[in-house]
């Protein structure tokens, strides 16, 4: 048994004692309650399990939470899809995944989300031509696997959070 | 006294169990109507008109069976104990029992539930799922992936490392002698045999909708059947409709000169739904109140309360409950694959064993792929006959042979759906097709998109295509000259009773570039890839041929209109669809919608009795006299039906609101007295921006409609129940004064704010019990065209460009529309090239299989930003909405099956078409 601790969204929890191998999808979901993030291949081959890990240096990056035990998790920092909106309020990402129908059963929407967050915060750093921009859509979202919709409306979800504010992800 | 909302519906069921259905509603979540409400007076603003789930999916709510622990129930303990079913990988040895004390000490679980234990129960398995509950030990598996003991463990970590000791150590289960698998009699064998009349509109000579279905009497030593005419004891007269197929076969092989005869074989493969949610329940048995507490996520709500009832019925007072409360939730994908699942016992078994405390019972990937249910392999051998002089088809036989698995399921109805489909869309005026539903030791397949009819469309869609190119004929234009169009008779001897727009989609795919620069696109193909253009058209029925749907449609004094249906979301997007078509209605888009509700329709009283797929004519009618009877109360979803059964009850219940709350109340205001002639025009009005707009009177408030008919306690509330065997049950009910005749079996309103009443229905017409020989009657058809490049010499394959045009009726949601197309699409590519269950001991029931070795399509497997979607029209504005989920899938894998011949010149005849495939033929 190890001592737990971390942040999410924003918020400290642990110290919590859990086994060595408990996987972070079962901590967040089983000890925690957080079923935001789901498990649904539990070999990270679909990515529904993502959550957005935020270094120190202030980039991010979506990690698996199936195959990953918990205490690789110890004093982290991350974000969930619980976390997004703020006091109700929905992010522009989010707002676009409702507004396109970007999901149909919605279970891997959670994974889409860090994932293309992630991207969107990458973009606000680095700016990319427009002329790359499909295809950088592309090789940002193609790990995350969905049954429902084929992919076209989370790609266009993305693509018009990005078109909508082109001074900040553009260049 | 006024029920509390859990215990808002309730039947005696037939074991003398009470059973309570209700809407999840759990503690600590977001409360359900808030977070399943959009547009509502919280989330318009914000988002505008999107699907009423929306926010709760892109915020993490609480809405999957699998996000549901025992904390989160109002009235639970708090603490949640797991459950692991245990499913054998070997149907071929004896099974001998598990090997417990090899797990580690941390990971024993404190009950062992098995077959003894069920046994000394007296539970049963259901005939549905007819076999074995868990496999005793003793006797050899029936199965793969059957289950053999289910072990219940106070503590997650306990049952964590109990996971996945038994999914790396096969040890744990002991196995003995070598049995080899065991048989058992097919599920289904049926004969559908056609001979048209000598002209288009004389009557048929022979078909099963005049005669029957037909069925074998005789099986081989192998348990094959055996087709030759031989007469049988009891059922249709097989022997006269096998000694016409048999005609027809001899027409086949007689070599005429005249004729084009091609003979092949096509196998697919079976594969797996791959909803993303792996099947969930969370149970607990509350021993002092005798309740059984499940919350379940399937897409047939009725069907598993009724399995539960069954298996519990002859349970001893001691271990039978007095009631089940059975909560639904959201899914996380279903497409077939969660419609009569015998999951939800084994949830209620690990509550019933572990009383007092809530349990989990959750399949993990491995477990999915090893239990859940899959699409039936087909072996298809077909054979088609078309005149070499007119390009029309003469004659087509088939026979087919499905892998039903070792559990029966949905085997005999997909066997079915499949040969009823086998001539696509095409009048063949000689049409003999066999199928058998053999039962084979692989993992029980059942429903899933598609359901036998992609199987078989794209055998004749390629085999149509091959015979093209002998007899040098356009690929579309034979197709045109072969259309079954309206009013013509399919196989089963009966029309399509709807539209039909094949011709319109033929043109399409004609003149789309796609197609029509196929030359030009092959020949400016760059050195080293190989371009090749296909299409396919193909038609899907939408319906089962007993299809239920329940609506309740209310509107407050503020002009809120409150919805519930029973259709389940399972990502379709039903109650959005709902709340469109009651919008239209009544004006204002719904404030609160909830789906999966069986618990708000209590006052129609509703009773059954009977199969409605076999009841004879007399029984119907006996049953018919009591006004509370209809042939079934609730049916499974599908997203294929979702616009056509489950908006229906809703639509018709938002009719009788308008016609007799808000119209008599818009009348008053106004000033329009009776005896007026305009009292009776409510069908020219309309709805524009909430105002109700009637040609010379000036536009009326919704708000202030439905304040004023509150006031006048004039209609408020209604709730209906329809009914469908390929055409709606209708009936008149005493309204206004009228008698009001709908598409509807039942009905019960509510005025002003009183309780709602129900109506004796003064006049009823089920459809006949004799539509239950109809195939199809209910269809919608789809084409697709692509375009794709090989590289020389890897085979990798991409497709370049694609266009599928449907036809659905009224467009009810157009995005939910585009979105299922967009989906059937990487469906259909995933089946054509990329996934693929090996049968038997390679395959999932070895409980080894994941993602990664199951390969669906991602996102850089589909042309993204070159797939061209097209819906057309519908044929009138009052044109209603027709299924068209499956068939979206359907056509993508022939025209990609097409495109690879134009491609390599090699037909393949089995799926998938692997890039390891395409390297050998253009090497």
């Amino acid at each position: 048994m190890t001592a737990l601790s971390l942040t999410i969204n924003g918020t400290p929890h642990g110290p919590i004692e859990v086994r060595d191998d408990l996987s972070m999808n079962d901590f967040l979901r089983e000890v925690l309650g957080m079923t935001g993030t789901k498990f649904a291949c539990g070999a990270a081959q679909c990515l529904s399990c993502v959550v957005i890990v935020d270094d120190d240096d202030g980039t991010s990056a979506t990690r698996p939470t199936c195959v990953t035990p918990a205490i690789s998790f110890n004093g982290t920092q991350i974000r969930t899809v619980e976390g997004h909106a703020k006091e109700g309020k929905l992010t522009a990402l989010q707002k676009a995944f409702v507004a396109h129908y970007a999901f149909q059963c919605g279970y891997c929407t959670a994974g889409f989300l860090n994932e293309a967050q992630v991207f969107l915060e990458g973009l606000q750093a680095t700016p990319i031509p427009r002329a790359g921009l499909e295809q950088a859509i592309l090789e940002s979202l193609d790990g995350h696997l969905c049954r429902c919709s084929g992919y076209v409306r989370y790609h266009g979800a993305v693509r018009d959070v990005v078109l909508a504010d082109p001074a900040r992800y553009l260049r | 006294m006024q029920p509390t909302r859990r215990e808002f519906v309730r039947w005696v069921a037939a074991s003398g169990l009470t059973l309570a259905l209700a809407r999840l509603s759990p503690a600590g979540a977001l409360p359900f109507e808030a977070s399943q409400t959009l547009p509502g007076p919280a989330n318009a603003p914000l988002i505008g008109r999107a699907r009423i789930d929306g926010v709760a999916k892109v915020t993490g709510a609480k809405l999957y069976a699998s996000d549901f622990r025992a904390a989160d129930m109002e009235g639970w303990p708090a603490t949640t104990a797991h459950a692991l079913l245990v499913r054998t990988p070997d149907a071929s040895h004896v099974y001998e029992g598990l090997n417990l004390d090899a797990l580690p000490p941390q990971a024993r679980p404190t009950k062992v539930v098995g077959a003894t234990d069920v046994a000394a129960a007296a539970l049963r398995a259901p005939p549905f799922y007819a076999g074995d509950l868990f496999c005793p030990v003793g006797q050899t598996p029936l199965y793969l992936g059957q289950p053999v003991a289910l072990l219940l463990f106070e503590s997650f970590d306990a049952y964590d490392r109990a996971r996945i000791a038994f999914r790396d150590n096969r040890a744990l289960l002991r196995f003995g002698a070598e049995t080899g698998p065991r048989t058992g009699p097919n599920y289904a064998a049926l004969r559908f045999t056609r001979i048209a009349g000598p002209t288009p509109g004389a009557p048929d000579v022979y078909s099963p909708l005049q005669q029957g279905w037909i069925s074998p009497g005789f099986t081989e030593d192998s348990g094959r059947p055996i087709w030759r005419p031989l007469p049988t004891a009891e059922g249709g007269d097989y022997a006269r409709g096998a000694t016409y197929g048999e005609e027809i076969r001899a027409l086949l092989a007689a070599e005429s000169s005249d004729l084009l005869v091609l003979k092949r074989d096509f196998q697919t493969q079976s594969v797996d739904p791959m909803f993303l949610e792996p099947e969930c329940g969370l149970g607990w048995y509350e021993e002092g109140a005798g309740a059984l507490h499940l919350v379940l996520g399937v897409q047939s709500p009725f069907e598993a309360a009724e399995a539960l009832d069954y298996m519990l019925a002859e349970a001893p007072a001691t271990v039978r409950p007095k009631r089940l409360d059975l909560d639904f939730a959201s899914l996380g994908g279903g497409f077939g694959g969660r419609d009569h699942t015998p999951f939800p016992l084994y949830a209620g078994l690990a509550a019933l064993f572990l009383p007092g405390r809530p349990i989990r019972l959750a399949h993990d990937r491995y477990q999915q792929f090893q239990g859940g249910i899959k699409r039936h392999a087909f072996h298809m051998r077909s054979q088609i006959g078309i005149d070499r002089a007119t390009g029309l088809i003469s004659a087509f036989a088939a026979d087919h042979v499905l892998d039903g698995g070792g559990l029966a399921n949905y085997s005999p109805s997909v066997a079915t759906v499949g040969a009823t489909a086998a001539t696509g869309i095409y009048s063949i005026p000689k049409v003999d097709v066999t199928t058998v539903a053999e039962h084979t030791r692989g993992v029980t397949a059942g429903s899933m998109r598609g359901y036998g009819t992609l199987q078989t469309m794209t055998a004749i869609e390629t085999l149509i295509d091959e015979a093209a190119t002998a007899l040098k004929i356009d690929p579309v234009d034979l197709r045109r000259r072969n259309l079954l169009t309206a009013g013509g008779r399919t196989m089963t001897g009966n029309p399509w009773t709807v539209s039909v727009r094949t011709p319109e989609i033929l043109d399409k795919l004609d003149a789309h570039p796609i197609w029509r620069d196929r030359a030009a696109r092959k020949a400016a193909a760059p050195a080293g890839v190989l371009v090749g253009t296909g299409l396919a058209c193909c038609t899907k029925d939408y319906g089962t041929g007993a299809d239920c749907s329940l609506g309740r449609v209310e509107i407050d004094a503020q002009g809120h209109v409150t919805l519930h249906a029973d259709s389940v979301e399972m990502g379709n997007g039903i109650g959005t669809a709902i709340a469109r078509r009651v919008a239209a209605i009544l004006g204002q888009t719904a404030d609160a919608v909830t789906v999966a509700r069986i618990d708000t329709f209590q006052e129609l009283g509703l009773v059954t009795s009977g199969d409605p797929y076999s009841m004879t004519q007399a029984t119907q009618d006996a049953a018919a006299k009591n006004p509370r009877w209809v042939p079934a109360i609730s049916s499974a979803t599908s997203a294929s039906i979702g616009a056509h059964v489950g908006t229906q009850a809703a639509a018709q219940a938002a009719r009788v609101l308008f016609r007799f709350g808000l119209w008599p109340a818009a009348l008053d205001l106004w000033g329009i007295k009776a005896g007026d002639p305009r009292e009776f025009l409510w069908e020219e009005a309309f709805w524009q921006d909430g105002f109700l707009i009637m040609s010379g009177l000036p536009p009326l408030a919704q708000t202030a409609i439905a304040a004023e008919a509150h006031a006048r306690k004039g209609i408020t509330g209604a709730m209906a129940h329809a009914f469908s065997r390929w055409a709606w049950a209708q009936a008149a009910f005493p309204l206004g004064g009228l008698d009001w005749a709908a598409e509807i079996d039942a009905l019960a309103v509510r005025q002003g704010d009183g309780p709602f009443e129900v109506l004796d229905r003064s006049f009823v017409f089920f459809p006949p019990t004799d539509y239950n020989r109809i195939g199809t009657a209910f269809t919608s058809s789809c084409g697709t065209a692509v375009r794709v490049e090989i590289n020389v010499p890897g085979g990798e394959i991409r497709i370049a460009q694609a266009y599928s045009v449907f036809e659905c009726g009224e467009v009810l949601v157009p995005e939910l529309v585009q979105g299922q197309a967009q989906g059937g699409f990487a469906m259909g590519v995933g089946y054509a090239l990329l996934e693929n269950l090996p049968p038997f001991e390679d395959g999932p029931g070895n409980g080894q299989w994941n993602l990664g070795d199951y390969v669906i399509a991602r996102a850089s497997d589909l042309p993204l930003h070159a797939l061209e979607i097209e819906v057309l029209p519908p044929v009138s504005p009052k044109e209603p909405p027709k299924g068209m989920a499956e068939v979206v899938m359907i056509p993508v894998v022939p025209a990609l099956l097409n495109a690879i011949f134009d491609a390599t010149g090699h037909r393949f005849q089995s799926l998938p078409v692997t890039s390891a495939m395409l390297r050998k033929v253009i090497s």
